[in-house]
């Protein structure tokens, strides 16, 4: 009988104590793993530069039937060429053929990657240069020679890290291409990594690997444009539009066949995502500390009510009320407390974890850490104190008598 | 002697809605230092009330009540709290011992209380666990102990903070005969040793070990007698 109450003491102490870490782990995870994303996301968008304007070919139309956005039939490289020359806040222009799934073999190792091909201006416009090794010249674009130039991720999946990659044959496609570079380590933006893809020459990626499918000339997916400063932006923007309809014959309210986006309106949309995202899961965290203190305290309301036998012989033996109140108080905060502070470092640990496992900053925000530990006690002191305040009550003949 | 327990027209009178239902009607009673009692009565006679305003538990509605001397009358929560720590010790019928608790650890409670410092705690502990007999149980829990050495335990508590009085409400109520006749061989032993001890009990053979029995009966003391040697023989 003893050792069945001792035993439920203790599963009773555990299981309050959990509603409490639980509670402050998740409000301490959630919001350190939201302003993670949130960081890493700013400082690569800040390293892609603020300056950049993208070009995406949007749904071609046949016979008013929309073939889909993206498909590559709007824009070539013959446009991509004409706004490098034709807007002068363009200071630079490079365009990009991209295929999401490609297999790229290594004697027996077999990956699936990003290839995109591209011109001369993409480590640039990109931010993004070799590590080892070049990036494939003129000269290689104009003759679509077969040379690859590999992300990091892609050169560590193929490679040994003790092992040369530059000068080594792999198989794209079944054809033999040189690896004349490595890319350094971006890391991921947004969805796409960085780091996860095989860069081919834009004229022997249309040939080889995706097909030409445009009316005319080479078919691009789009293109990445650089002007001056951030301010040029706008107008860059307003001329590509300009430009590509004047060269597309579209006349509005005709619709547009591409889209322009900019990387500060991507940062924008996407922090505001971010930021709500983390503040509804924040919420979320607070009222699963809400629950948890409801937890605590019907808990502590039937420990009460179990322990009439045990407050009244405490008040019997000389306890005041007070005592009483103290006791039941203390009992709440160090529950509260030690759930707490096992919740901080639970949820600091599984931060970092995510952190380390999806490679983005290990940030946690100070305030998340007070506040988690300051709602678990306020809540263990308030769940607790109303049902101690009762027990510091109880009439002690009632108490002793009661069974 | 000193007089330990004076009642001066004590009456306790409980409201149930309109009606006034007197429990006790001006009880006078007073016991001396080192008095071995019984309080005796049927259920309703107004003894358990008598022994909650003895052991402070209760007030009563008039009169007034000095415990070795205070005027217990004029003092608050908190001052009766106190008095209950410093000079009683309760005996429960089902011993009210905390379960998750060692024997030292329950016979420590009281002086927790008391603000004693926790190596003399465990000295006085130690100390009135031998006086029940029970020093090689010191770290058992209740439930290791059969109901003799529960109510041994519970007696070293009452003990332990040297009160002038023991109070105990049926000790042996909870327990079979042989154990009865030794927990009121302790009770009877402890007396001897100077420790005045009222007993409320419904049992003659219990009330026949003390030296004087008091008899209520719908809340007045009805018989008060000094116990003979012969009526204590005959039992």
């Amino acid at each position: 009988m003893a050792v069945e109450t001792l035993w439920s003491n203790k599963v009773r102490s555990g299981l309050t104590m959990l509603g409490v870490i639980i509670g402050i782990s998740s409000v301490i995870a959630i919001t350190s793993i939201g302003q993670g994303v949130q960081k890493a996301t700013e400082l690569k968008i800040e390293a892609l530069g603020t300056n950049i304007l993208q070009v995406l070919a949007a749904s071609a139309r046949t016979g008013g039937i929309s073939q889909g956005a993206g498909s590559a039939s709007t824009l070539t490289w013959e446009d991509a060429q004409a706004i490098a020359k034709q807007v002068p806040a363009a200071t630079a222009v490079a365009a990009f053929l991209y295929s999401p799934n490609i297999q790229v073999v290594r004697g027996n190792v077999n990956i699936s990657t990003t290839g995109i091909g591209t011109d001369l201006n993409f480590p640039r416009v990109s931010n993004i240069q070799p590590q080892q090794g070049v990036f494939f010249s003129q000269q290689d674009l104009d003759i679509a020679k077969p040379v690859a130039v590999l992300g990091s991720k892609v050169r560590d999946d193929l490679f040994a890290a003790s092992e040369n990659a530059i000068g080594a044959d792999i198989r794209i496609r079944g054809k033999r291409y040189k690896v004349i570079g490595v890319m350094e380590s971006k890391g991921s933006v947004g969805p796409q990594d960085m780091d996860d893809r095989v860069y081919l020459s834009l004229t022997n990626m249309s040939a080889e690997i995706v097909g030409n499918n445009a009316l005319t000339g080479v078919a691009i997916n789009g293109f990445l444009l650089e002007s001056s400063d951030a301010d040029q932006l706008e107008s860059a923007q307003f001329q590509v539009t300009n430009v590509l309809r004047l060269r597309h014959h579209i006349r509005p309210p005709q619709e547009d066949d591409f889209r322009v986006t900019n990387q500060v309106d991507i940062i924008k949309t996407f922090t505001s995502i971010m930021g709500s995202l983390t503040l509804m899961v924040g919420a979320i965290a607070g009222i699963s500390l809400v629950v948890g203190g409801i937890g605590i305290a019907n808990i502590m309301l039937v420990s009460v009510m179990e322990r009439t036998r045990e407050i009244g012989l405490r008040k019997a033996v000389g306890a005041t009320s007070g005592a009483i109140l103290n006791q039941f108080l203390m009992e709440a905060i160090v529950i509260s407390s030690i759930g707490g502070a096992i919740g901080i470092g639970l949820g600091i640990a599984l931060a970092f974890t995510a952190a380390t496992l999806f490679k983005f900053p290990f940030v946690v925000p100070l305030w998340s850490v007070v506040v988690g530990f300051g709602l678990s006690l306020i809540v263990g002191v308030l769940a607790g104190g109303i049902p101690a305040r009762n027990a510091a009550k109880l009439d002690p003949i009632l108490a002793l008598h009661g069974e | 002697m000193a007089t330990i327990i004076l009642l001066k027209d004590i009456t306790k009178t409980y409201h149930l809605e309109a009606i006034d239902v007197p429990v006790l009607k001006r009880v006078n009673l007073s016991i001396e230092q080192g008095e071995y009692v019984a309080i005796m009565g049927a259920s309703g006679s107004g003894k358990s009330t008598l022994m909650n305003i003895i052991g402070c538990l209760d007030r009563p509605t008039s009169g007034e009540y000095f415990l070795a001397g205070i005027n217990l009358t004029t003092l608050d929560d908190d001052e009766l709290a106190d008095i209950r720590n410093q000079y009683i010790g309760f005996v429960f019928q089902q011993f009210n011992l905390l379960p998750r608790l060692t024997s030292l650890a329950n016979v420590m409670l009281p002086m927790i209380y008391a603000d004693v410092d926790r190596s003399q705690r465990i000295e006085q502990a130690t100390e009135a666990l031998a006086q029940v007999g029970l020093s090689d149980r010191l770290q058992n829990s209740p439930n290791q102990l059969s109901g003799g050495q529960q109510q041994r335990v519970a007696i070293a508590r009452a003990l332990v903070n040297h009160p002038a009085l023991v109070l105990a409400d049926e000790p042996t109520g909870a327990l079979d005969s042989q154990t009865s006749q030794e927990i009121m061989d302790l009770l009877t032993e402890l007396n001897q040793q100077g420790t005045t001890i009222v007993v409320v009990t419904h049992d003659v053979d219990v009330a026949a070990r003390t030296k004087r029995v008091i008899r209520m009966l719908d809340g007045v003391i009805v018989e008060n007698t000094q116990a003979s040697i012969d009526f204590r023989l005959k039992n």
